[in-house]
């Protein structure tokens, strides 16, 4: 469990490291927090011929307010987005699911961008990203671009990054505040994979029927997946369990991991409508809460 | 998870022996100067990798080593062809027809088997040599499923051996038929306990240097090297004086550091090869794939017999256990099994088939527990089986078979002897401790109201301790090596100012608490502090008989060794006090490190006192006494007995008998599979405790484990012989997050065979938990008719059942 040789840069600057994503393309990685990385290094199930290390590049660590958006860095740690006062303010889903992120060593290390460009499918922040409409913002050597969170996750452990970009940031639009959030995750023990989760974030209007719906889910297939069945069977309707839990198997059909050892594809199909039904459960009593405080 | 303890335990008349110490061990250990195997570095060391086999069953057609040897710093590849020139196989307890090499010979037969070992100046440079290696294989066809394994038509693994079947027998003892014929129940019930491993933090690792005078070193964090190390030797063709086990303390084992012998083979092997140290350490898939210490993968047909009033009648085991490749301690798995049978209960009738299957997977070896913690399991299963059909609550049904306390010492059907015990007693202990009306209303409310799932499951083990190594070969027809002994040995010596050392004779630091105990038992025979006795252990050039730790044996052994030494210490302390003191030796006592006349103990000497005559004043000590405070004592097993050649008899072979009960209450959440404990009572009885405080640790994590076993635990092979489970991503050992917080509580029985009373308590964790967790989330899911008939039971599983038994409730 030793990588194989690999050359090592560790650029100060996001320009420098565009440059040296240019000078290697497919044949480099970045190093962020190296949560996922690392392991893959050592069992030699990656062996890039660079290893660009982005840990010293102060601009990508910032959390920022602009006009209705919280713009996170790709280097950020991901224990900031629970223990940064704007991210529990602006954006409540993210503090809640960024605690399922394995544990709490590993978010003191692993970074927001990391998490984002390895899409691991059954990954917390491409999950939440997706429920929330987010931006990815990626720098090549023409400059920067932003790409839908829904049209960044590709498949299995792919995006819409292109060799010579680095993702830099991830733009969250502010939830409403009367919104409500949920978020629910089932794994076999504390800080795994998860066999399945779900994000929601709901609003509803005055008579209490749903507004607006969205959710994602992970663990379920190659990428993390849009509920959107599940959003248009509610849109109008009132939120009483049947009718979520009805909306909720809506997700059953998205449902293609195959049998694994923690999991049947049976079980999963599922577990999905559980961890769907639950979290817009949950982001229910939360928008009740909050416009019974009104 | 924190634990708690309830009562703790003093045993009146001792004064440092069953009180709560902490471990002399931990200061070093919380420092991070333990001294493990990887940190060791001898000037010239070299690394080795291994390449491991990606098929599971193949003729090795050749091996092309020429990029790797033209790497810069990869110094040599070794292959099983250079095993099969220059080496013997490896100490083996199974048959000799399925031998076995650190390397594999001429063919592979499980993914991940050692195929070619590449040393070089670093592990990195090892690990690029090995990228490098090129292997032709010839595939032959997986033999995965044990059943089809036993067919005619199944590829076979060991040409020699000639069939997969690596043992068939069957024993009886008294008449199961008729015993099942005058049965109102037979109860039956097909189970599979799924295979897991003791998975210690540090892996196993050796390193060897071909030292002075053509004797070969080998430092290793295996535990019992002064019992097999002449096997180590053999293995590599070397008298065995000219080798040299060096006893580096173990970062954990639970079972999968016993004789741990391929490792240090292989360093030994690769060093003679390259004349310089080389080092071997596993890591972490070296270790899960080829630790060869997989634990128990059985399937059973069993059935149990009872009368109306839940009288168990008899037993009925048919057993199939999947082995792996090789078999290198036999079927002792079975004779551990053996050693407690009818469990704590009263009937006399059992019939037990096993067949032992050759498949292309990794060997078994030991985990804590061995073989008994499987029997267990399906012994209450059964029970509760018949407690369910028979409408008696878990723990009537166990009380009214329970053997009595007048009963002992008990002969069990197959010859072993239980010592002493008092089943009630654990019992009642445990329901005192957890209000299980409180539990069972709750139950139904939470249901009733919530359609919530709350369980309870109450288990019991025997925790046999102390083996005789008869137990490795009672059950084979023509055993390879029948050995009986199975020793400990300790050297106490009292410097010339009154110091305390203490020599224990085999590598026993594995987690466990050698050197606490040795200090304990010292300070109990003289009197002085524990804290100060300096414990230090033998290698094998100088090491006396010992076994090590294994089969929860080492406290009772190495108490047993303890005092003896010290009883010809003290004798020799004495007799030197007398003639100073110019009292009879008859009216002397030490006591508190200090000899002193019984009727006017103002009177007396202190231990550094004598010491001194001891050591400098020869002309001062009496007639025929040589100079010096040092006595050593092999202590060899308390009670043991030899099997009937025959079979029908296994002879007295583990009779330090613990028990235990356990009670576990648990949530499941019929949507998710997922279950959660609400509280969990733990109750041992291991004879006299010597520290309640580290007896509470075994029980901690055996219980642990033995959880994971149930829930989380998987060494998991596909089909096709792949195997899916080699990182802790895919391997689940729980953690603090999964576990209760454990309540314990002690009774104690003392031995009658042993010094101090004392039993060993190091398993019986892992033997109770999964028969009590199994039977809580039945209990929690009876509504959907749940039954845990395989290990571990995931949530999948759970959720599966819960489905079928909705569907089936729909359908009713």
């Amino acid at each position: 469990m030793k990588p194989p040789p690999f050359t090592y840069c560790d650029p100060e600057s996001v320009d420098e490291a565009v440059a040296l994503k240019s000078e290697y393309g497919n044949d480099s990685l970045v190093l962020a927090g190296g949560q996922s990385l690392l392991p893959l290094l050592n069992m030699r199930l990656a062996r890039p011929e660079a290893l660009i290390d982005i840990n010293k590049i102060g601009d990508l660590q910032k959390i920022e307010r602009r006009v209705g958006i919280l713009e996170v860095g790709a280097g950020v740690r991901q224990y900031e987005l629970e223990d940064h006062p704007l991210v529990g303010e602006l954006v409540p889903l993210l503090p809640e699911a960024t605690g399922y992120i394995g544990h709490i060593e590993n978010r003191h290390r692993g970074t927001v961008g990391g998490s984002l460009a390895h899409a691991d499918s059954a990954a917390e922040l491409p999950c939440t990203a997706v429920a929330l409409d987010a931006t990815v913002v990626v720098q090549g050597p023409s400059g920067t671009r932003t790409i839908a969170a829904q049209d960044f996750f590709q498949g299995w452990m792919t995006t819409a990054l292109e060799p010579e970009e680095v993702l830099v940031a991830i733009r969250y639009p502010v939830t409403p505040w009367t919104a409500g959030h949920g978020f629910v995750e089932v794994a076999r023990r504390v800080g795994d994979l998860a066999l399945a989760g779900a994000a929601a974030v709901v609003n509803l209007d005055e008579d209490g029927r749903f507004t607006s719906v969205s959710v994602g889910v992970l663990g379920i297939s190659d990428t993390t997946v849009r509920a959107s069945a599940v959003e248009s069977a509610l849109i109008g309707e009132a939120p009483t369990e049947e009718n979520i839990a009805r909306a909720a198997k809506e997700i059953v059909p998205s449902v293609t991991s195959e049998d694994d050892l923690h999991a049947t594809r049976a079980y999963r199909r599922h577990l999905a409508s559980v961890v769907v039904s639950r979290a817009i459960t949950a982001a229910v009593a939360r928008a009740r809460e909050r416009s019974n405080g009104k | 998870m924190t634990t708690e303890h309830t009562d703790t335990a003093q045993k009146p008349g001792y004064k440092y022996i069953g009180k709560d110490r902490k471990r002399v061990e931990d200061p070093r250990l919380l420092v991070g100067r333990g001294g493990y195997i990887a940190d060791l570095r001898l000037p010239g060391m070299l690394h080795a990798a291994i390449l491991r086999s990606p098929v599971p069953h193949a003729w090795i057609r050749s091996v092309d080593a020429t990029e790797a040897l033209r790497l810069p710093g990869v110094v040599a590849v070794l292959t099983g062809e250079d095993c099969k020139a220059k080496m013997n196989p490896c100490m083996n307890f199974g048959p000799a027809t399925v031998a076995q090499y650190p390397l594999a010979v001429d063919k592979v037969r499980y993914v991940g088997e050692a195929v070619a070992a590449v040393v070089a100046e670093s592990r990195y440079l090892a690990e690029d040599g090995v990228d490098l290696l090129e292997v032709d294989y010839e595939d032959l066809p997986p033999v995965t499923d044990p059943m089809a394994a036993m067919e005619p038509e199944s590829a076979v693994l060991h040409e020699e051996h000639g069939s997969n079947i690596g043992c068939e027998r069957t024993f009886e003892f008294g008449d199961v038929n008729a015993a099942f014929a005058g049965a109102d129940l037979v109860v039956e019930d097909t189970l599979h306990w799924g295979r897991s491993a003791g998975m210690p933090m540090e892996t196993t690792g050796a390193v060897a240097q071909p030292g002075f005078n053509g004797v070969l070193e080998i430092y290793c964090n295996s535990l019992n090297f002064s019992y097999f190390a002449f096997l180590i030797a053999g293995a590599l063709r070397l008298p065995s004086n000219k080798l040299t086990m060096k006893p580096v303390p173990a970062g954990g084992s639970f079972g999968s550091k016993l004789a741990a012998h391929k490792v240090p083979t292989l360093a030994g092997f690769l060093a003679l090869r390259v004349g310089r140290p080389v080092s071997y350490v596993e890591d972490r898939i070296d270790h899960i794939v080829n630790s060869d210490h997989h634990g128990c993968d059985r399937y059973y047909e069993a059935r149990m017999g009872f009368r109306a009033d839940g009288t168990i009648v008899g037993l009925d085991i048919d057993v199939v256990d999947d082995y792996g490749a090789y078999m290198q301690f036999g079927v002792g798995h079975h004779g551990n099994a053996f050693s407690q049978v009818v469990g704590p209960y009263r009937f006399r009738d059992v019939r037990y088939r096993l067949r032992a299957v050759l498949t292309d997977k990794c060997q078994q070896g030991a985990y804590r527990g061995f073989g008994s913690e499987v029997h267990n399991w399906v012994l209450e299963r059964l029970v509760d089986s018949g407690a369910a059909r028979l409408g008696l609550a878990p723990e009537e049904i166990r009380r009214r078979n329970f053997i009595q306390p007048d009963q002992f010492p008990y002969t069990i059907p197959g010859g072993n002897v239980y010592d002493s015990g008092d089943y009630p007693a654990v019992l009642d202990k445990a329901l005192s401790m957890i209000d299980l009306d409180r539990w069972r209303a709750e139950q139904k409310r939470l249901w009733a109201e919530e359609g919530r799932c709350i369980g309870i499951g109450l288990a019991t083990t025997q925790e046999r301790s102390v083996f005789s190594s008869t137990e490795f070969w009672s059950l084979v027809e023509k055993p390879v090596l029948p050995v009986t002994s199975s020793p400990e040995s300790a050297t106490v010596t009292i410097d010339p100012t009154g110091q305390f050392q203490l020599l224990l004779h085999c590598q026993s630091m594995w987690g466990n608490s050698p050197e606490t105990v040795g200090a304990t038992v010292l300070a109990e025979e003289f009197g002085i502090p524990p804290e100060s006795v300096n414990v230090r252990y033998a290698d094998s050039a100088h090491a006396l008989p010992s076994t090590g730790p294994g089969g929860s044996r080492y406290t009772v052994m190495v108490a047993g060794a303890i005092r003896g030494a010290s009883r010809k210490l003290r004798r020799k302390l004495i007799q030197i006090a007398a003639h100073t003191l110019e009292v009879a030796a008859e009216d002397l006592e030490l006591v508190d490190a200090r000899v002193q006349v019984t009727d006017a103990p103002e009177t007396g000497l202190t231990l550094a006192e004598l010491a001194g005559t001891a050591y400098f004043f020869a002309l001062s000590l009496p007639e025929g006494t040589t100079s010096g405070l040092e006595e050593s004592y092999t202590y060899d097993h308390p009670y043991t007995t030899l099997p009937a050649p025959d079979g029908s008899d296994f002879g007295v072979f583990y009779p330090i008998m613990g028990h235990a009960c356990h009670i576990a209450v648990l949530e499941v959440d019929p949507d998710t599979g997922i279950p959660s404990f609400l509280d969990y009572v733990a109750v041992h009885d291991a004879g006299t405790i010597v520290n309640p405080r580290s007896l509470g640790g075994h029980v901690t994590g055996g219980a642990t484990q033995g959880i994971g076993t149930t829930l989380y635990e998987e060494l998991a092979y596909d089909e096709d012989g792949q195997f899916l489970s080699s990182t802790f991503r895919d391997y689940l050992i729980p953690t603090a997050g999964e576990v209760p917080a454990f309540r314990i509580g002690h009774v104690e029985t003392p031995s009658p065979f042993t010094e101090y009373g004392i039993k060993g308590g190091g398993e019986g964790g892992r033997m109770v938990a999964p028969a009590a967790v199994s039977a809580a989330i039945d209990d929690a899911l009876r509504e959907y008719g749940m039954r845990v008939r395989q290990l571990p039971v995931k949530p999948s599983d759970i959720v599966a059942a819960v489905q079928a038994g909705a569907g089936r409730a729909e359908a009713g």
